[in-house]
């Protein structure tokens, strides 16, 4: 993303939630030091944090960015209450499944996580209140980062295989496997479009804000906003008549069987799941079971080695 | 002669009836607002927790279903919110309630219960909102009761009193 368009986006969608005086210390800051900003953290009484893919940075409310974030602004609980009251459009009670999974997707795709006082009913949160730490994760959209990929994901006979991302975190997965969606989904002159269905459980595939997509997914994508994978996986084979699911972080046993269903179905499944490498993938017996099942047609390893989103590896399964 | 004491004392008399009367009914006129207030707040009590509507659009439409001078409150904070400027619900609904104040007839402590929902307003779950809500009507409903009580005993005082000071007077001339 260029810089100028990055301003854009922060200027246009980030900007707007912070307090008045933090925004004017953020407009008025040189940025040209800092790389693509990812993350905002406030905490009650704490230094103000902003990171970009390498390095944190603190805000100084007289000399700007700062690398030593002692000298950073304190966040104090006015700025933390201004924030989420703009967030929720003063209107939390709006929000309150959000907030049981602990963020809240604002305009754009962006996610806000909280913390705070959590209240508890049984064994399930009920709710978070006095609110003490809000992180603003940007949601970055990088265009035709899976196109080095398609030709491994696209089989000869014009199909797509099945295929599974693999990385520790922060290495690009989610954002791979949203231009994967929105490749698959747009076609091109060699293939032609697919019915996508992105089973979106953390909101961060497709950034749904009022459950309409915030980013870029394509024109045959159907998302199905804050779902759990396995029942998701299951309607939409029934309802949306897919060609591809595309999911993030498999884990569970039922998300396992649900892509064993899929795939029965004649579905393609493309997801992510957390591994350094496909040894370390083997000694966990589920997923151990899902490979030998040869579910997965592809193995794509993934590592921050030159920059988040690097392909390390590229295994072929079948 | 006697004609014009007699169309002199007729204009005493009815004008300063007349403003009684126009007293009195300033009375009533608060208790009227009391009770359109408790109306109002329990149409934004359902918005909020049934339908979950976002505040503004909720001020907006209680302010539509509300009269006069009640529906400023509403209208002048979801104005206030609509603009944008990092306010919070608080402050909207405390600029409301200002130009509440110039409009109507409400006493300073009926405003007072109104600004306690300032803290509240939009800042938790709807369960804590209906809470606070249903609190404000009921707040709002025992000082309707207050205002009619005095108002009953206020308004005979007002609309006879005006007549009798119109009386004296003529007695006192003549």
């Amino acid at each position: 993303m260029s810089a100028a368009c990055e301003m854009d986006v922060l200027t246009n969608e980030i900007f707007p939630i912070l307090p008045p005086v933090m925004r004017k210390m953020f407009l008025r800051a040189d940025w040209k030091k800092v790389g693509n900003i990812e993350e905002i953290r406030m905490r009650c009484n704490q230094p103000l944090i902003i990171r970009d893919s390498e390095h944190e940075y603190g805000l100084d409310p007289r000399a700007g960015v700062t690398a030593d974030i002692n000298k950073s602004y304190r966040v104090n609980g006015e700025d933390i209450m201004r924030t989420i009251a703009a967030i929720s459009d003063n209107s939390l009670y709006a929000f309150e499944e959000d907030i049981r999974k602990g963020f809240i997707t604002i305009s754009g795709g962006h996610r806000v996580g909280l913390a705070g006082q959590v209240v508890m009913q049984d064994t399930h949160i009920k709710s978070i209140k006095e609110f003490s730490s809000i992180s603003i994760r940007i949601a970055r959209e990088i265009r035709n980062c899976a196109s080095g990929v398609m030709n491994t994901i696209y089989s000869p006979a014009d199909k797509v295989r099945s295929t599974l991302l693999v990385s520790p975190p922060r290495c690009g997965k989610t954002t791979l496997l949203r231009d994967i969606a929105r490749l698959l989904s747009s076609g091109s002159r060699q293939h032609k479009g697919l019915n996508v269905v992105i089973v979106d459980e953390r909101s961060e595939l497709a950034g749904c804000y009022l459950g309409i997509p915030q980013l870029d997914v394509g024109p045959r994508t159907d998302v199905l906003d804050s779902c759990t994978k396995a029942a998701g996986m299951i309607i939409a084979v029934r309802g949306m008549s897919p060609e591809v699911i595309i999911t993030d972080e498999l884990g569970r046993k039922e998300d396992v069987d649900a892509v064993q269903e899929c795939l029965n179905a004649g579905v393609s499944i493309i997801s992510s799941v957390h591994a350094g490498t496909i040894e370390e993938l083997q000694n966990r017996p589920l997923m151990k079971g899902l490979l030998e099942s040869r579910a997965f047609k592809n193995i794509i390893l993934l590592s921050r080695s030159r920059g988040p989103g690097t392909i390390d590896k590229i295994v072929r399964w079948d | 002669m006697a004609c014009f004491k007699m169309i002199g004392t007729a204009l005493i008399i009815s004008s300063l009836g007349a403003w009684g009367l126009s007293g009195a009914r300033g009375i009533g006129k608060r208790t009227e607002e009391l009770r359109d207030l408790r109306f109002a707040v329990a149409f934004l009590e359902k918005e909020i927790t049934y339908m979950h509507t976002p505040l503004t659009r909720a001020l907006e439409r209680t302010a539509r279903m509300c009269q006069q001078p009640v529906s400023a409150l509403f209208l002048e904070s979801a104005r206030r919110l609509k603009a944008g400027k990092g306010l919070t619900a608080g402050e909207a609904w405390m600029s409301g309630l200002e130009s509440l104040n110039i409009k109507s007839n409400l006493q300073s402590g009926d405003l007072e219960i109104l600004a306690t929902a300032a803290h509240h307003l939009g800042v938790s779950d709807s369960s804590d909102q209906k809470k606070f809500l249903v609190l404000l009507q009921e707040e709002l409903k025992v000082q309707e009761e207050k205002a009619r009580q005095e108002q009953a005993a206020k308004q005979k005082l007002w609309s006879y009193g005006g007549f009798i000071m119109g009386i004296v007077i003529v007695l006192l001339l003549i």
